[in-house]
């Protein structure tokens, strides 16, 4: 035991990384549980009565799906639904307290982002069991719910469905960076590095040569997986070629990423420890299952920083025809070269300097 | 000693024959991380000749190969290789070297050809099939060309790495540890095979800790202590300074007595007391017979044998 604890005193490297795993990992788990919690939803007050308050309390108090923004102009709110900036839209009618005295089934009208049809379920639940909650606080004997649902989409998408298109990109995280982080780092784990730094081609020449043998053989396994997605899941594509071109291009920028991974680590079992480490935690900061604005600004925020957050955007247009994020797609498509220069720089930047 | 003598004679070859020289060290300083790894060291090293760098672990051989091939960059002095002043880049100084880390450094998962073609393409090798067979045939490796490295012994290997650096018929050839991890006759068959090259006039240089291999291969060695170079010298005369060698068997009491015996003797130079007896290092010219009659007299013996010094008695003559 205490030969082995000297061995891991020495290897501050696996240290640190088993540390940033164990910090991923929770904060993984934590985002499982925030997933879905407080989705933004407008509340349009039509009527100033006291049980129209009492109402509003229930929608508050009773469900956690909900996080309430009042607002008056149902025109500007339904916009901003629309534009994805809010999940839904419930509307509390003129002379709602009045009706609902006089025993009178009142219509509640809601408007629903139904980009994946969890989300949906989970407002379409929410609100008659907030409905519930008023009648039974307000010891009515027989209350009647009637929920009046308008669509943002002419069709439903289902979760897992929408999952699919997403975890289409963590696989081109997760493959294409581990093999390219890998091979990069045997080229200084088995000593080779040192026999292109003096042989007479430059030594990233070969590199590249490895990086685009691996993206390849990251493509043949994404090729699968699509095939899979659409024989087994019955996905029909929107865009077929819009998906094929953002699936290449993410397997282009995180084989570069990977191996710029590879140059400064240059061990190959932490360096897919660690790949694999930050993997999940940037696939759930990426709108996989649902749209990242619907989990707070703060975090939708965090998520620009990701590669992974524009090629889900995209993805979720080319598979399903949604748009996942407030930004437009040729935006997310800039974004995304960004990212594949920035990549290739740090992998040139890093191998470079780990060659000489 | 004659350790100032040695270095001096060196020098003034590098200062008569700059142009003569493969390889010009005047000087030269190496820092690494805050640590004086290499200090003052002159060397040179003529057209054709084996030279052989010979020194503990961690004395600096394989830092002093890197600053050859350009690995690394020198902090202060002058080095000249293959007339490019270092450190050099360029495409066509690469093509003129070879070099065997003492780490393989192979492809694993690929096969001996396939291992030897990446480098022909690296090299721009022409004709390069043919070039391979004929290289893989001189080092026995005909047979096993298509073996997967990973699955090869450790002779093999290093072979394979020797077949590599030669593929591309350098005018330098670098070899850290030639024979590490070898057995027997692999070990003489790369001896053989680093002579070949020195009959086509192509310089070698060989880092070892092994002062046989340095005997059987070298033309001169360069012996390096903690960073500095301790002597240049051909490697019998090396072997001549420190003095042949007798190891004598016998108990503790009788290899004291000899020890205190022959001090004032003048054919024997120097003395170490054994676990098994004494050894005794004789001086130049001495007889190693008459010697042997003269410290049997100090008590009786099990049993002796003459040897070569090995590296660490070198190392001791030397005054480390």
């Amino acid at each position: 035991m205490n030969a082995e604890l000297s061995r891991l005193r020495r290897s501050r490297l696996l240290i640190a990384l088993v540390l940033v795993q164990s910090v991923t990992f929770l904060i993984l788990v934590t985002l499982f549980g925030m997933t879905g919690a407080y989705a933004p939803t407008a509340l349009v007050n039509n009527d100033n009565g006291p049980l129209a308050q009492v109402f509003i309390n229930s929608l508050e108090n009773d469900h956690h799906s909900f996080n309430l923004i009042f607002m008056n102009n149902e025109t500007a709110a339904r916009e901003m639904v629309a534009k994805g900036d809010l999940v839904a839209m419930i509307v509390i009618p003129q002379g709602f307290s009045e009706n609902i005295s006089e025993g009178k089934t009142v219509p509640i009208t809601v408007f629903i982002d139904n980009i994946n049809s969890d989300l949906t379920a989970d407002i379409q639940r929410a609100v008659p069991s907030a409905v519930m909650s008023f009648g039974d606080g307000l010891k009515f004997e027989g209350v009647n719910v009637g929920v009046v649902e308008t669509d943002s989409y002419a069709h439903d998408t289902s979760f897992i469905n929408y999952m699919v298109a997403s975890a289409l990109v963590l696989d081109a995280l997760i493959i294409s960076g581990t093999l390219s982080a890998f091979s990069v780092a045997e080229e200084f784990e088995s000593k080779t590095a040192k026999i292109l730094a003096i042989s007479p081609v430059p030594p990233l020449i070969p590199l590249i040569g490895r990086v685009m043998a691996t993206a390849m053989v990251s493509a043949g396994a994404i090729a699968i997986t699509v095939f899979v997605a659409l024989v087994g899941y019955g996905i029909s594509p929107a865009q077929p070629f819009e998906m094929v071109l953002t699936l290449l291009f993410c397997i282009a920028i995180f084989s570069c990423i990977g191996a710029a991974l590879g140059a400064v680590m240059k061990k190959t079992l932490p360096v897919a420890l660690f790949v694999l480490g930050i993997a999940l935690p940037l696939f759930l900061f990426s709108g996989s299952y649902e749209p990242q604005r619907f989990d707070g600004s703060l975090i939708w925020g965090a998520a620009h920083f990701s590669p992974e957050y524009y090629a889900v955007g995209l993805m979720e247009h080319a598979v399903f025809n949604l748009k996942v994020t407030p930004e437009p797609l040729v935006l997310l498509a800039l974004a995304l070269v960004g990212w594949g220069i920035g990549a290739l720089a740090l992998a040139w930047f890093f191998s470079r300097r780990g060659f000489l | 000693m004659s350790i100032d003598i040695t270095i001096a004679e060196s020098t003034d070859i590098v200062k008569e024959n700059v142009n003569d020289n493969v390889i010009y060290f005047q000087d030269v300083d190496c820092r690494i991380s805050g640590k004086d790894i290499l200090r003052g060291i002159t060397l040179n090293v003529r057209r054709g000749e084996i030279m052989g760098l010979l020194g503990k672990n961690g004395a600096g051989k394989t830092t002093l190969l890197s600053l050859i091939s350009g690995l690394r960059s020198h902090t202060s002095g002058e080095i000249n290789v293959l007339g490019e002043k270092m450190p050099a880049h360029t495409a066509e100084f690469r093509r003129k070297m070879g070099f065997v880390l003492q780490e393989n450094a192979l492809y694993e998962e690929l096969t001996i050809f396939e291992n030897l073609k990446f480098s022909a393409s690296l090299y721009d090798v022409q004709n390069s099939r043919k070039r391979i067979l004929e290289v893989l045939g001189i080092l026995g490796l005909s047979d096993r060309r298509d073996q997967v490295v990973s699955t090869l012994s450790g002779g093999l290997k290093r072979r394979t790495a020797i077949a590599r650096a030669f593929l591309h018929d350098p005018e330098l050839f670098i070899i850290d540890e030639p024979t590490l991890g070898v057995d027997a006759d692999t070990r003489h068959a790369l001896w053989a095979y680093l002579r070949l090259l020195r009959s086509k006039s192509k310089t070698v240089i060989v880092a070892t800790n092994y002062l046989d291999e340095a005997l059987a291969l070298c033309d001169r060695v360069a012996v390096l202590g903690e960073g500095v170079m301790l002597a240049i010298a051909e490697p019998r005369e090396l072997v001549r300074r420190t003095g042949s060698c007798i190891d004598v068997e016998c108990d503790e009491q009788t290899a004291k007595k000899i020890a205190s015996g022959v001090q004032n003797i003048q054919q024997v130079a120097r003395t170490d007391i054994t676990l098994s007896g004494i050894s005794l290092f004789l001086a130049k010219g001495a007889n190693p017979d008459e010697a042997l009659r003269e410290f049997t007299k100090y008590g009786s013996i099990e049993g002796f044998c003459f040897r070569a010094p090995d590296l660490s008695e070198v190392f001791k003559s030397l005054g480390r």
